[in-house]
């Protein structure tokens, strides 16, 4: 790995609330990366010093870098912040009368969601977060259709010019509009849109207009209802830095447009109509990483884990299968965005300790020290403890390697800290403390995951483990010990695995509707091909306006593949399994059977097989659509095993606490390792972007693919 | 171990401190030094030297005037030995007929006045609302509580007065 003579063809970036991590991929599956801290005010700077980084590991300009790739892929913050900071577009809102408190009466979940548990049970603490459109913006206006699309009353136009007029008067940057059940029969909306316009043009004005039924036609009125308005809260900023990013690239040379991923696991040009779909992309990637490397190793049921400064987030692919996520939460809004299902926890190495002095009672967290000021062993300004601070005590952390040294770790004045905050408060030794504050975490990390694997109905051996994350393999021993996984791997890019993930995705589009067919468990011919018409003409629709958009994005027609796709359940369900449909058309009452059947097998594979309850009729919820058209993709090479003896990577021996006791353990060069090696604990492997504590007895074995193979004793 | 400025105190007072700070403070262990600095805050906003010693309602304090210990309103007015109940001293308004009460209840049902009277306790100097108590007509004025203010220093505060 040490001549890399040809050029990188893919520059993955991904930015997380800490740090900006950057992949370089050549044709041969050949990887370097490079970190910087995010710059949440200007995401450029933060790209391209993480794209310097990654460039100077390769041994190349940054001129060379952009001139020669052919994709850059960049997952941001933009619109996030531009949310959590409340500094979006002026929005007004006209909505069904009798709606107009939807906003502030919210879910209410979003009073607590991303809250400690202690927290959810004091109620004093519920807030619901700040309205993106105030009350006095919001306009009710007389109108009403049915669950059946029929109209029960006609919309009153002359209201509908009223609001419009106020709201411009008002000086709105944008007016969205959602009325009920909008996503059965849209033409209340759509003529509410024709009059806004109207006004707006005859006032002079320049007002952008978004309706419920064009940013995603879903069931669930309060998350379409937040989805448009986020769409248009928040999305021109996050262009704007989106924007800034493809300025930057090609002010080095980059030839083509910058790409983004897509909260259900897709690329799309930063120019994608409905923006606020690529919010929930960071973690994203590494589901799709895992997917791939899952086909490398051959298991198709995986758990990744990506454990950062702030959270621990946890993917599973079940026999293959990925889980959708149709309303996710985001800033604590209920969005309907279909979005790769993740778990979180509060979990990582940024989490600040408190301990009680009353209770001596220990807590991690919730707070995270970020990048700003971040642990106290940064010397950046942070003084509250934290597990990064404990890791460096323990000798855990190379003080003088951390970012390959860019940041020099001052153990000494985290220790201080961390006696006189914790460990005199609990009266027991610093190491002694540290060591247990890590397990803590740990142990949290470790309960997460067996949560996530019974839910599954599977046995944790038929699961691999893959552990990634800045922090993923500091602590990955603790993470996984006693839960019996198939396998446990990590990897040298494990800081940039999800920036590696996002490079292995396609571009994509994915449009679908709410529908309600429910087929009876002993539906006739005639029923069955009725039902198939139906579908198919909705595929239809949705294969034009999909194609439609992959076309004005710059794709050849006959490069993209369209696969329909349907949200089906056992009717009396209350949650919907996402099935691939195994035709593009329902032609017959067969078709329409074979359909059933794949449903039927879906259902078996993320539940169980004598789960299934084919006597309660099926229901099909929505009808969607996924459009692609592939991209160039890094490959992993394979090299033949060499000696087992790990000599060749050694670099010397550091004193770390592990298990109670100091030990010496042997450190080595993560990225010096070479497939066949085999090392065994107390050892530290070593890399610029990340650490990998193997505890005694352990060991770890590199395979042919240069992943690394940790084994409990 | 939690401490906080006396102007992030302040904000909490006056109920300005922004909400995601105050949800910070409110999930955060309880701050050792808070009664100190709370009642710094408040020494700063009363017009008087003598020193609080406990805060009864928003602008009624308990405080060392010379040798004694007296209830004294924000504006300067003594209710007295802070061991009497200061609201004998204070002019009270009682609205037990309904005219009186639908003064205060414009929109909504009434209490029935044969059962329930409302009682408002005044400064006679500012005109200040200290209190507001519920009893049936005939029961004697409610004596809310009477601090054991050196057992409170002593054994909460661990600073005995």
């Amino acid at each position: 790995m040490d001549q890399i003579t040809t050029n990188p063809i893919v520059i993955g970036i991904d930015a997380g609330g800490t740090m900006t991590d950057t992949i370089l991929v050549d044709q041969d599956g050949h990887f370097k990366i490079g970190k910087s801290a995010t710059t949440p005010k200007n995401e450029a700077e933060g790209f391209l010093a993480s794209a310097e980084d990654a460039a100077d590991a390769w041994g190349i300009s940054l001129q060379d870098l952009f001139s020669g790739v052919n994709v850059v892929l960049y997952s941001g913050t933009g619109m996030l912040n531009t949310l959590l900071s409340r500094t979006g577009r002026k929005l007004g809102l006209i909505t069904t009368k009798g709606l107009e408190d939807m906003i502030l009466m919210g879910r209410g979940l979003q009073a607590w969601a991303d809250y400690s548990y202690a927290d959810r049970l004091h109620a004093v603490t519920h807030h619901h977060p700040d309205p993106l459109v105030p009350r006095r913006r919001t306009h009710g206006v007389t109108e009403r259709i049915d669950q059946f699309g029929d109209v029960i009353l006609p919309l009153y136009e002359h209201e509908v010019a009223a609001a419009a007029r106020k709201l411009i008067a008002d000086k709105v940057e944008g007016i969205c509009i959602m009325t009920i059940f909008a996503h059965v029969n849209p033409v209340h909306e759509k003529r509410i849109a024709e009059i806004c316009r109207q006004e707006i043009s005859a006032a002079g004005a320049d007002i952008l207009v978004y309706t419920s039924h064009e940013v995603r036609p879903v069931i669930r009125e309060q998350s379409r209802l937040n989805s448009v308005l986020i769409e248009a809260y928040a999305t021109s900023r996050g262009r704007k830095q989106l924007k800034g990013i493809e300025d930057v690239s090609k002010k080095y040379g980059f030839k083509y447009g910058v790409q983004t991923l897509l909260s259900f696991g897709g690329l799309t040009s930063i120019n994608h109509p409905r923006l606020h779909e690529t919010m929930i992309s960071g973690p994203i990637g590494g589901i799709l990483g895992a997917a791939y490397v899952g086909k490398l190793i051959g298991n198709d049921s995986l758990i990744c884990s990506d454990m950062g400064g702030t959270s621990f987030d946890m993917g599973v692919i079940t026999r293959g299968q990925t889980r959708i996520e149709n309303e996710p939460l985001m800033d604590r809004f209920k969005l309907n965005v279909p979005t790769l299902h993740l778990d979180t926890i509060g979990a990582g190495a940024g989490m600040i300790l408190k301990v009680d002095p009353l209770t001596k009672k220990v807590s991690l967290g919730p707070e995270s020290a970020g990048s700003d000021p971040g642990p106290i062993c940064f010397a950046k300004g942070g003084t509250e403890p934290t597990i990064a601070d404990c890791d460096a005590i323990l000798g855990r952390l190379n003080p003088h390697y951390f970012l390959g040294g860019k940041v020099v770790l001052q153990v000494e004045k985290a220790r201080k800290a961390f006696e006189e905050k914790c460990s005199r408060l609990l009266g027991v030794g610093v190491e002694e403390a540290a060591e247990g504050m890590i397990e803590m975490l740990e142990a949290d990390a470790n309960n997460a995951l067996r949560r996530v694997i019974s839910g599954q109905g599977i046995h944790p051996s038929e699961f691999t483990l893959l552990s990634y994350g800045g922090s993923g393999p500091l602590h990955l021993a603790g993470c996984s010990r006693g839960i019996g996984f198939k396998d446990i791997i990590t990897f040298q890019f494990a800081a940039a695995f999800s920036a590696f993930g996002c490079t292995t995705a396609d571009f994509m589009r994915r449009h679908s509707v709410s529908t309600q067919i429910d087929i009876g468990a002993r539906a006739g011919d005639d029923e069955l091909q009725a039902f198939g018409t139906r579908v198919t003409a909705v595929w239809d629709d949705l294969t034009k306006a999909a194609v439609d958009e992959m076309i004005a994005d710059g794709h050849a027609r006959e490069k993209i593949r369209t696969v329909p796709f349907l949200m089906m359940r056992y009717t009396g369900q209350l949650e919907d399994v996402e099935v691939m449909a195994p035709l593009s058309a329902v032609n017959s009452p067969d078709d329409m059977r074979k359909i059933i059947a794949e449903f039927e097998a879906v259902y078996a594979k993320v539940n169980h097989r004598v789960s299934r309850y084919g006597e309660a009729g099926f229901s099909i919820t929505e009808l969607g659509l996924i459009a692609t058209a592939d991209k160039v993709k890094p490959t992993l090479v394979k090299r033949p095993l060499g000696k087992s003896d790990p000599v060749s990577a050694h670099k010397g021996v550091r004193e770390a606490y592990i298990g109670g006791r100091w030990h010496k353990a042997d450190l080595y060069e993560m990225d010096l390792l070479q497939p066949g090696h085999e090392v065994t604990g107390p050892a530290i492997i070593e890399h610029p972007a990340t650490t990998l504590v193997v505890h005694p007895q352990d060991r770890v074995h590199v395979d042919e693919w240069t992943l690394l193979h940790y084994t409990h004793a | 171990m939690t401490s906080y400025s006396k102007e992030v105190i302040a904000d909490l007072v006056a109920g300005t401190l922004p909400w995601p700070q105050t949800r910070r403070v409110m999930s955060a262990y309880k701050d050792d030094d808070r009664f100190f600095k709370y009642v710094a805050v408040l020494q700063d906003r009363v017009g008087w030297k003598d020193p609080i010693l406990l805060p009864v309602s928003d602008h009624l304090f308990i405080c060392q005037s010379g040798d004694e210990r007296v209830t004294k309103c924000e504006c300067g007015h003594s209710f007295g030995d802070y061991r009497k109940n200061w609201k004998l001293k204070a002019s009270i308004i009682v609205r037990d007929t309904e005219e009186s009460l639908r003064e205060i209840y414009p929109n909504s049902d009434l209490p029935d006045p044969d059962w329930m009277e409302i009682r408002e306790f005044i400064c006679p100097r500012c005109g200040t609302l200290h209190e507001v108590e519920a009893a049936a007509p005939g029961y004697p004025i409610v004596h809310d509580f009477e601090p054991d203010l050196e057992g409170f220093y002593r054994e909460w505060l661990g600073k005995p007065l």
